[in-house]
């Protein structure tokens, strides 16, 4: 058989792929690797790109993800506020392996290394959870901006804590970011804390109703008084026109002082022939003029 | 490849005899035809293999390939747009596709109570126990020690996806638990009035606001588009939250009657006071004028009552009466009897009932 170039060339690419394929591994954007020799670690690596290890058995690479990863506690922890008050929390962290030598022989020996670092980590929050809130009063968690609310510094402080206690033990993990998931009370005593918002409500209530009363009150009698005012004063003004008319009119008044008795006679006609306009009833005899004529009462005329 | 030789060509003798068979010749020719066979597939081997390279991104997706681990191109650059694209086949490339138009919504998992889909739609809720288990039922805790539900909605878009994608294992369940903490921070804050019923739009806010300072801090590479919130009393406490409105109500309903009582008296007043005035003032003027005419009339008659004032009193008067007896109804004239005397007349008076008199007294 002749040899072929061809045949050899592709014969040496094949070994080339094979040799490439046992000694290059990449390490993706996303991910950290770690080369152990013989099992032991002896590289880690952090920047993605391609790389070269002796092949199996000698050297293997590991991958592990360097994402950060999202832990939310599955069930609530208590801790006893500074106060006596049980608190009911739950937390969420953001990890991410940044040492992975450190890591990788603490938690890459099971198959979900991930979970089993997560595990560590509740515990570790557990703890230093119950070390912040005993710090604290209730009045720290829950109150008004202005009154003593300190929700974002006791979250500091528990990350700082947990921080902390990573370091110092090199678990090769870290935290980006922690924050209250869920804050509660115990459930019996959300019973207590309804009773006392049904009374606060009833309270609410009847201060709603007082005030309403009162104030409705104030507005009616204060109207009552001015409507008083307005007409005891319009009375009062009233009896002033009265008077000036009548004072005016007195000025007629010294017109009959010429003759009072003339006056006084006219006016005595004039009531007689008002009082007796309308539906009355007189009855008069022959005394009576013009009716005194029946009687044949004489008069000056008949006598000339 | 194989050199055929002829058997009788041992007269040339430089090279020594293959033994030829059919057999043999059979089989180098398979050989040869079977490495051709093979030359074929390995280059249609190959073209497949850099032909898997062919992918293609949607409208709303990027794609980013990842050369060796690491992204080609940084930055915006990096991102493929929509269209067909080629990469080097896996191991040299890879690529990952993200999501990133389109708004994504996210909603709140703590603060309300547990409820089920069908219950959602209907709008209906479960029946209340008389306590809050916090593992079942979510609530959150107010400034004033109360509690109450709360949930919110999210909207937002993927502003950078290269680290939405590649910097976490899932973003999105981080917007979430920004948004859940969100919902605790800003309830902690407020008293429960002000999340109720007073400032439901400034807790709204806070929400939001805290929302987008998480995101930012924790660098998710999202931009916060919308966010509603949504607040209710312990449905154990709906009844007493109900008549503390109420309450409110029924006192805005009386003050307001006892402003319209306010305005309906005092204009009143100020019509009876005028009335009043106008009264006077025309009674003012009428007892002026009255005896003013009356004078005019007296200074009248005076020169005529100087001349024979027995003659003008006389006749005053008979004018006078005979007027009186004109308008009388009733004339009840007695004749003297026979003795000289007048006659006697007697009324028999009926007692009327008191009520009569209002008649009489219309007159």
């Amino acid at each position: 058989m002749k040899r072929n170039p061809l045949t050899i060339g592709i014969g040496i690419l094949l070994i080339i792929i094979f040799a490439l394929w046992l000694c290059v591994f990449q390490v993706r954007q996303s991910e950290v690797a770690v080369v152990t020799t013989f099992g032991k670690v002896t590289r880690s690596i952090t920047e993605p790109g391609a790389y070269l290890k002796a092949p199996w058995p000698i050297q293997s690479d590991h991958h592990l993800d360097q994402r950060v990863q999202n832990f939310e506690e599955s069930k609530f922890t208590e801790g006893l506020t500074k106060d006596g008050f049980n608190l009911l929390t739950s937390v969420y962290v953001g990890w991410r392996i940044t040492d992975p030598k450190a890591f990788f022989p603490k938690y890459a020996v099971s198959a979900t290394p991930m979970v089993e670092a997560e595990r560590g980590l509740e515990r570790l929050l557990g703890n230093a959870k119950t070390a912040v809130i005993g710090r604290h009063p209730l009045g720290a968690f829950i109150s008004a901006a202005d009154g003593g609310n300190q929700f974002v510094e006791i979250e500091k402080q528990i990350l700082e804590a947990i921080k902390t206690e990573l370091k110092a033990n090199n678990y090769g993990l870290d935290i980006d970011f922690l924050g209250f998931k869920r804050l509660g009370l115990p459930e019996s005593v959300t019973q207590n804390v309804f009773e006392r918002m049904t009374s606060e409500r009833q309270l609410l209530i009847n201060r709603s109703q007082f005030e309403g009363e009162a104030e409705a009150l104030k507005i009616r009698s204060e109207a009552d008084r001015k409507a008083a005012e307005q007409l005891s004063a319009a009375e009062a003004k009233a009896r002033e026109i009265r008077g000036k008319g009548e004072a005016e009119a007195a000025k007629s008044l010294s017109v009959f002082q010429q003759n009072p008795e003339l006056a006084n006679f006219i006016f005595r006609l004039e009531a007689l022939e008002s009082s007796l306009k309308d539906r009355s009833t007189l009855v008069f005899d022959q005394s009576t003029p013009p009716f005194d004529l029946f009687r044949g009462a004489s008069t000056n005329l008949l006598r000339k | 490849m194989n050199d055929h030789q002829h058997p009788d060509a041992n007269a040339r003798g430089h090279t020594p005899e293959t033994p030829v068979d059919p057999g043999a010749h059979a089989l180098s020719e398979a050989l040869r035809s079977s490495f051709v066979i093979v030359k074929v597939v390995m280059v249609v081997l190959l073209v497949v293999f850099l032909g898997s390279g062919f992918f293609k991104v949607g409208p709303d997706e990027r794609a980013i390939i990842l050369r060796l681990g690491k992204p080609v191109g940084a930055g915006e650059s990096a991102l493929l747009g929509p269209g067909l694209h080629w990469s080097w086949p896996y191991p040299i490339d890879e690529y990952r596709k993200v999501s990133i138009s389109g708004i994504q919504k996210v909603f709140s998992s703590v603060g309300w109570f547990a409820t089920t889909p069908e219950q959602e739609l209907a709008g209906t809720e479960p029946m209340p126990g008389p306590t809050l288990n916090p593992a079942i039922d979510g609530y959150v805790l107010t400034a004033d020690g109360n509690i109450i539900h709360t949930r919110a909605t999210l909207t937002y878009r993927i502003a950078d996806p290269i680290t939405f994608v590649f910097s976490f294992v899932n973003a999105s369940n981080a917007v979430q638990n920004a948004l859940d903490n969100a919902l605790l921070y800003a309830a902690a804050r407020r008293t429960v009035d002000d999340i109720l019923t007073r400032d439901v739009i400034v807790f709204n806010e806070l929400v939001r606001r805290r929302t987008m300072e998480l995101v930012a801090a924790q660098n998710l590479g999202i931009v916060v588009e919308q966010c509603t919130v949504q607040s209710a009393p312990p449905r154990q406490l709906r009844d007493a939250f109900a008549s503390v409105l109420k309450a409110e109500i029924a006192r805005s309903k009386a003050l307001n009657e006892a402003r319209s009582h306010e305005n309906q008296v005092i204009s009143k007043a100020g019509a009876d006071a005028q009335s009043r005035l106008n009264l006077a003032e025309s009674e003012r003027v009428r007892l002026v004028s009255d005896l003013r005419s009356r004078a005019e009339v007296f200074l009248a008659l005076l020169p005529t009552y100087d001349e024979n004032p027995n003659l003008f009193v006389q006749r005053r008067l008979t004018a006078s009466l005979g007027r009186v007896m004109t308008n009388v109804q009733d004339k009840i004239f007695l004749t003297e009897g026979d003795n000289g005397r007048t006659k006697e007349l007697r009324l028999l008076l009926n007692r009327e009932l008191p009520k009569a008199r209002t008649t009489e007294e219309s007159r």
